[in-house]
């Protein structure tokens, strides 16, 4: 991990977010996001924004920066520091047939929301027949010197919720694609961005406002032969790199990006370690109990016949993402952990 | 924004025709038989899961129910079922939902008086974790100012729910929004075993509603029309674009919290006291008798008509097939199609 900044500021100029792409024509993962709300909203006038600060100020990180002005105060929504709220208000207009999508500043904040996520957004449908599509959407993760408040990866908590599909994307088309198919989902959608990612990877996206990307369906980014990486969102990035100096050294990493964690696409996991026999989990929500490990699990119980080794783990402990930059280093998962461990499931 | 004190009406004053007195005599009359006869159900071990009574606030959940439009929606607990029952709510479903069966409104994924007919009723499906339908009345409010719609959604919750932070954090953001909701609070002087003091420490609960520049008044919930007249006024105030109300609708809770409970707390002269006088079903029924809308044989004939339907509800809940425990993973995403799927199955409950 090398950045010591935490990022935040405009992302860059003009209103309409492809405004914002680079002179070669790509895309942040943040414009890229910008540009799946922008076309959504110009296709359905039934989605609606609202969050903390995201009209006038244009959000913490400037995702919705210019979207007041093009689509007015009753889409793009200032609300009050009221998260419980916020999600209410999500479900309550999602059952008279709009289409919210609701900013949190930081994914750690869903937890101020936490029961009316998890009570109400989770178990609706299930209880009642109501369709409830609603997104929430916000910033999580670590490795941007944020510390305890301001890096969480809660994906664990909403996954075990039970009806709320999870998504995690590590690319700028996957991030698009993949928000455009939430809020076009009937069901409550957890979209979890990765602010390590934000403006640090940019990529072609696609200019089809009809380009969308499936859920649940993991994606193989990086094809190999001797061991999986099983992985999503920033972990990605850490897997391909230490795949890539592993390709010098003679091993041949294959990496699996998860892209949704809940429902889980166990059959594009499964295929890979028919390939390689040989699995590693990587995430950057906690261990115990966490995404990795249903991920481990699933591998250990439904293709144990194909295992030429025990499923290596890694990811953080269960505590408080810590600020300093030496523990934050030691607490997430690092490029190096990853090739010393995918070196280890090798030699098996 | 002065917190008014309703005094009860005037005895000769009729705020309704009487086919509609007589209406709400009905739903009053039906919810307290409905109790009783399910509570001793529960007590002969007949009757599976839980029960919340309702009894001696039913002037509270008549009243206010009996003030929306079928257009408008209500966001209620589950001590509130005799506001569904007002609201619309078919009482063979309701008693089959009771019983864990297919035709219950849930399907049997829940129980109780933790119901709701959303496309039906238009009642929200009552979740445990209170007030937890505050804010979701919210969005379901600024969805109607949105569109221009003259709906107003209406949320129940007892008085111990006013010490949770997404009371405040409703009635703060309905004010700000200028939203059509009237938030009612049933306030029968006991959550669960505390009592109000012991939950806020301001004299009424109506009075708060001047923190959030709102008007809030306080009525008698054992006497039906003046919290019908309260409630209607709110309504429509929120219906002409007057923004949101707080309602506090103070009777006596005379049963324990559930149906385990012998509340034991309540003091006994306290709960005696308003068995004999504050009965709100007995009181609008004398008042009614003395107006002259209805004849003892008219009250007797309407016991009648109430006992047979709870009778044809209970064989009605009996008879309906238990749900398929092959179905027990359906219905949680949408495009599973079970909730589409057996038209009529659920109460109304499919979409569209």
């Amino acid at each position: 991990m090398t950045t010591a900044t935490v990022e935040a500021g405009a992302a860059g100029h003009g209103a309409e977010p492809r405004g914002k792409r680079t002179e070669d024509g790509q895309a942040t993962y943040l414009v890229a996001i910008a540009e799946a709300l922008w076309e959504e909203m110009e296709r359905d006038d039934r989605v609606y924004l609202l969050g903390e600060d995201i009209g006038v100020y244009g959000g913490a990180f400037k995702v919705t920066e210019g979207f007041l002005d093009r689509f007015g105060p009753d889409r793009v929504i200032d609300t009050p520091i009221a998260e419980e709220t916020i999600v209410g208000m999500a479900v309550g207009s999602a059952m008279e047939g709009f289409r919210p999508v609701a900013e949190f500043q930081y994914a750690d904040f869903m937890s101020s929301g936490f029961d009316e996520i998890t009570t109400v957004l989770a178990r609706y449908h299930y209880r009642s027949g109501v369709p409830l599509p609603v997104v929430l959407r916000g910033p999580s993760g670590g490795g941007v010197r944020a510390s305890s408040f301001h890096s969480i990866n809660p994906e664990p908590w909403f996954a075990h919720a039970g009806g709320i599909k999870v998504i995690c994307p590590a690319f700028p088309a996957d991030a698009k694609g993949l928000l455009k198919s939430a809020i076009r989902d009937d069901n409550p959608v957890m979209f979890l961005e990765h602010k390590w990612i934000y403006r640090r990877i940019k990529e072609p996206v696609p200019d089809d406002p009809d380009a969308l990307e499936p859920i649940s369906v993991a994606r193989v980014r990086r094809e190999g032969r001797d061991v999986s990486v099983i992985t999503y969102g920033a972990m990605v990035h850490k897997a391909l790199e230490a795949a890539e100096e592993l390709e010098r050294a003679g091993i041949s990493a294959e990496v699996v990006d998860l892209r949704t964690v809940y429902p889980l696409d166990e059959e594009t996991v499964l295929r890979s370690i028919e390939k390689t026999s040989r699995a590693l989990v990587v995430s950057e929500s906690y261990r115990f109990v966490g995404i990795g490990a249903e991920v481990a699990a699933t591998i250990a119980e439904k293709a144990f016949e194909h295992l030429d080794a025990p499923v290596a783990r890694l990811s953080p402990p269960n505590l408080p993402v810590p600020f300093s930059p030496t523990l934050e280093d030691a607490f997430l998962p690092q490029v190096a952990d990853i090739r010393t461990a995918i070196e280890r499931l090798s030699a098996w | 924004m002065a917190t008014k004190v309703h005094r009860a009406a005037k005895a000769d004053a009729r705020p309704l025709p009487d086919e509609r007195l007589k209406e709400i005599l009905y739903f009053l009359k039906l919810a307290r038989y409905f109790d009783e006869r399910m509570e001793a159900l529960y007590r002969q071990g007949r009757l599976p899961g839980a029960i919340y009574s309702g009894r001696g606030q039913e002037g509270t959940h008549v009243g206010v129910a009996y003030a929306l439009e079928p257009g408008d929606s209500l966001f209620p607990t589950h001590r509130d079922l005799t506001a569904q029952l007002t609201k619309g709510l078919d009482l063979k479903r309701v008693m089959a939902q009771f019983w864990g069966r297919i035709d219950g409104y849930t399907r049997g994924r829940d129980g109780n008086s933790h119901i709701g007919d959303w496309y039906g009723a238009k009642t929200f499906t009552v979740m445990s974790h209170l007030p937890i339908a505050y804010p979701v009345a919210v969005g379901a409010a600024w969805a109607y100012k949105r569109r221009g719609e003259p709906h107003v959604a209406m949320a129940i919750c007892g008085d111990g729910a006013t010490s949770n932070g997404r009371w405040h954090e409703a009635l703060n953001w309905s004010a700000v929004f200028q939203l059509p909701v009237v938030w009612v609070v049933n306030n029968n002087q006991y959550a669960y075993s505390t009592p109000n003091e012991r939950e806020f420490p301001v004299p009424t609960i109506a009075e708060r509603a001047a923190a959030y520049g709102m008007p809030g008044v306080r009525v008698d919930g054992t006497y039906v029309l003046e919290v019908y007249e309260a409630a209607k006024e709110a309504v429509e105030r929120a219906r002409q674009g007057g923004g949101p109300s707080l309602i506090e609708s103070v009777s006596l809770r005379w049963r324990g919290h559930a149906g385990h409970d012998p509340a034991t707390y309540v003091p006994k002269d306290l709960l005696e006291r308003y068995m004999a006088e504050r009965d709100p079903v007995r009181t609008y029924e004398e008042q009614l008798l003395a107006w002259g809308v209805v004849t003892k044989e008219d009250v007797a004939e309407l016991q009648a008509r109430i006992e047979r339907e709870f009778e044809e509800g209970h064989e009605f809940a009996l008879a309906s097939p238990f749900p398929e425990p092959g179905d027990v993973t359906k219905g949680l995403w949408v495009e599973d199609g079970y909730w589409r799927s057996e038209p009529g199955r659920g109460g109304g409950t499919e979409a569209g």
